[in-house]
């Protein structure tokens, strides 16, 4: 895989839901894209777009209706769950149910992919899992439960998680919402720190839309006329698309501000 | 805090095993512990009066009450960890009532089936009655399953549960109507619960069939652990939830069909026993919750077939009185004192 490296690479697909009552829905056709190795995406689009829904098509959780998703080249409907956990590790929206879990029992679910079924934890497992609370910065709270921490440590704790899963790519589910603006930035500047430090690829999907133009390289968009378009950062912004996809009365995207503004 | 833990089970293993000599020592003949470590340990003949009542009446019950307290809690656990919800249990969900249904639809027509309760001398008998509760255990189960799946609130998806209990009692309470007097008699004896109906085989063969499922789900830690961060997070783990719920789901079915089956539905022990052990030792990681709720399992059903026993008196209580009363307060303390609804 070395030659290209392209990790991901969406083969005109089309995302949507297949019900047997209401039939096929289709929320975005015909999306074509690559990820490179390092490349930090940003995944925008006004609420209700759909893009939990392409999220979860790349990670295999949702079938796509037409096309492909390929991992390394593999479609991603001919690989395990196993398989598909040893490329791409994901930061959900998901609660996580109150339970007697400490924030270190948590991150070892991401090395679940490698030990065996059954077997128990091994030396290199707490030690990825020890240096995971590292990068993150949050070592200090490794041995308090899950639920008693603040929603930012939280997100850190999941970060590791994602971390120790040891895939080339993650992909993260609004990993700022819900957090105080420090924090926020404090998550980007480490979400940055991966893509440059550690050569990962990185998608996130986000609200937080003048952070994300800070810091990502590329743009996704979604518009509601099930478009989609990609580009790096600056294409995106010249071309107005941001405008294009986020049509709102009286609000528009300011490029030399790079912020939504009143008219 | 290992150490902690390891001391904490080597003192519940010794605890385990008063209990179950009390158990043998204690009921409505008075025996002396001489003739219980004798014929426990140095057993040659059974030509004595306690040796007697010893190892047909009270081994058995006591294995009996091991087991079913071992296997009716791990599926508590394994219902609470896969529906992710707390208040999970084979009596709550109305799961031990499809069993009942199995049994008596079996019963109860007795003349058509062939099948009645309380004659074990024929194989079929017995392993008729299993089966009939595990298919009923079953029903149920596929009815929470399908219901959770359209609804995630685990509070509806319990008074659900609770209904189709409703539901299945009425329809048990019609057949009882339409049977004859012979098998409603041990039908409704079944239904009350009890530990002593079973012989030495029997409580052996329960015995034996629950430590193996015991054992099977210690295969499980990993992906039980991954269930606890909800379904999603359980799939990018690399695990196949789909698969591994039904089989938890098959092994929880398992487990009650086999206790129920032979004691009648048994209260209050699978869903307090996993909040027991997992506020015991604060962790609802597998690794230590599946050997917690197995030892806490059989101890906490020992200790109510004990008190049921009523030692002194001449007389017994119901064994599901004396697990509500110590049970349903524990659950009461344990939500209280713990934070929120949880599955911790």
């Amino acid at each position: 895989m070395e030659p290209d490296k392209t990790l991901l690479e969406l083969a005109g697909v089309d995302t949507g839901y297949n019900n047997s009552s209401t039939g096929i829905k289709v929320l975005h056709s015909d999306i074509r894209c690559k990820v490179k190795k390092g490349e930090f995406i940003a995944l925008l689009g006004p609420n209700g777009v759909g893009k939990s829904s392409l999220i979860k098509t790349i990670t295999g959780m949702l079938p796509s209706l037409t096309g492909n998703v390929l991992i390394k080249g593999k479609d991603i409907r001919h690989m395990s769950n196993r398989e598909i956990a040893s490329e791409v590790a994901v930061v959900l929206t998901d609660k996580i149910s109150d339970t007697y879990l400490t924030a270190k029992d948590v991150v070892l679910t991401g090395r679940y992919p490698y030990g065996s079924f059954l077997g128990k934890v091994t030396k290199v497992d707490i030690d990825k899992v020890i240096e995971g609370f590292e990068v993150v910065g949050a070592k200090s709270i490794m041995n308090r439960y899950f639920y008693s921490l603040s929603d930012g440590e939280k997100q850190k704790v999941l970060l590791a998680r994602a971390l120790v899963q040891d895939t080339p790519l993650i992909i993260l589910d609004e990993p700022t919402a819900f957090i105080d603006s420090p924090g926020k930035i404090q998550i980007m500047s480490l979400l940055d720190q991966l893509v440059n430090n550690h050569n990962k690829s990185v998608i996130i999907t986000t609200h937080d839309t003048d952070m994300a133009l800070k810091n990502v390289s590329t743009l996704w968009l979604l518009g509601f006329n099930k478009e989609f378009y990609s580009g790096s950062v600056s294409s995106m912004v010249e071309q107005g698309i941001i405008n294009r996809v986020f049509d709102r009365d009286g609000v528009s995207f300011n490029k030399n501000s790079l912020r939504f503004e009143n008219i | 805090m290992l150490a902690y833990r390891n001391i904490s089970f080597v003192i519940f293993a010794v605890v385990i095993f008063m209990l179950f000599l009390l158990n043998i020592r204690f009921g409505s003949v008075d025996l002396s512990w001489t003739e219980v470590i004798n014929s426990l340990f140095f057993s040659n003949s059974e030509s004595g009066h306690g040796e007697v009542i010893i190892l047909q009446y009270r081994l058995p019950q006591a294995i009996t009450s091991i087991s079913v307290g071992i296997g009716l809690s791990l599926a508590g656990m394994l219902l609470q960890t896969t529906f992710g919800n707390p208040l999970a249990g084979p009596s709550v969900l109305g799961i031990s009532a499809g069993s009942s249904l199995g049994v008596a639809l079996l019963v109860l027509m007795g003349g058509i089936t062939g099948v009645s309760m309380g004659s074990n001398s024929i194989f079929f008998g017995d392993f008729g009655i299993v089966v009939a509760a595990f298919i009923g255990a079953l029903a149920v189960l596929l009815i929470i399953i399908f219901v959770s799946g359209r609804i995630g609130n685990a509070v509806t998806v319990l008074i659900i549960g609770i209904m189709i209990g409703y539901l299945v009692s009425a329809v048990v309470g019609t057949l009882q109507f339409f049977s004859s007097s012979e098998d409603l008699h041990s039908f409704i004896l079944w239904g009350l619960g009890s530990f002593s109906n079973t012989n030495i085989s029997q409580s052996l063969t329960i015995l034996i069939l629950t430590l193996l499922i015991s054992l099977t789900t210690l295969f499980f830690i990993k992906p039980l652990n991954a269930l606890l961060l909800g379904y999603r997070y359980a799939v990018s783990s690399g695990f196949n939830v789909k698969i591994l719920q039904t089989v938890f789901i098959l092994f929880s079915g398992l487990l009650i069909a086999l206790g129920t089956a032979f004691t009648g539905p048994i209260a209050f022990i699978g869903l307090a026993v996993p909040h027991i052990a997992r506020s015991y030792f604060r962790t609802s990681n597998h690794s230590v919750l599946i050997p917690a709720v197995i030892l806490f399992g059989a101890g906490f059903s020992l200790l109510c077939n004990l008190i049921s026993k009523l030692p002194g008196y001449d007389a017994s209580l119901p064994i599901n009185a004396v697990t509500s009363i110590i049970g349903a307060p524990i659950v009461i303390w344990v939500i209280i004192k713990g934070r929120r609804l949880d599955i911790g």
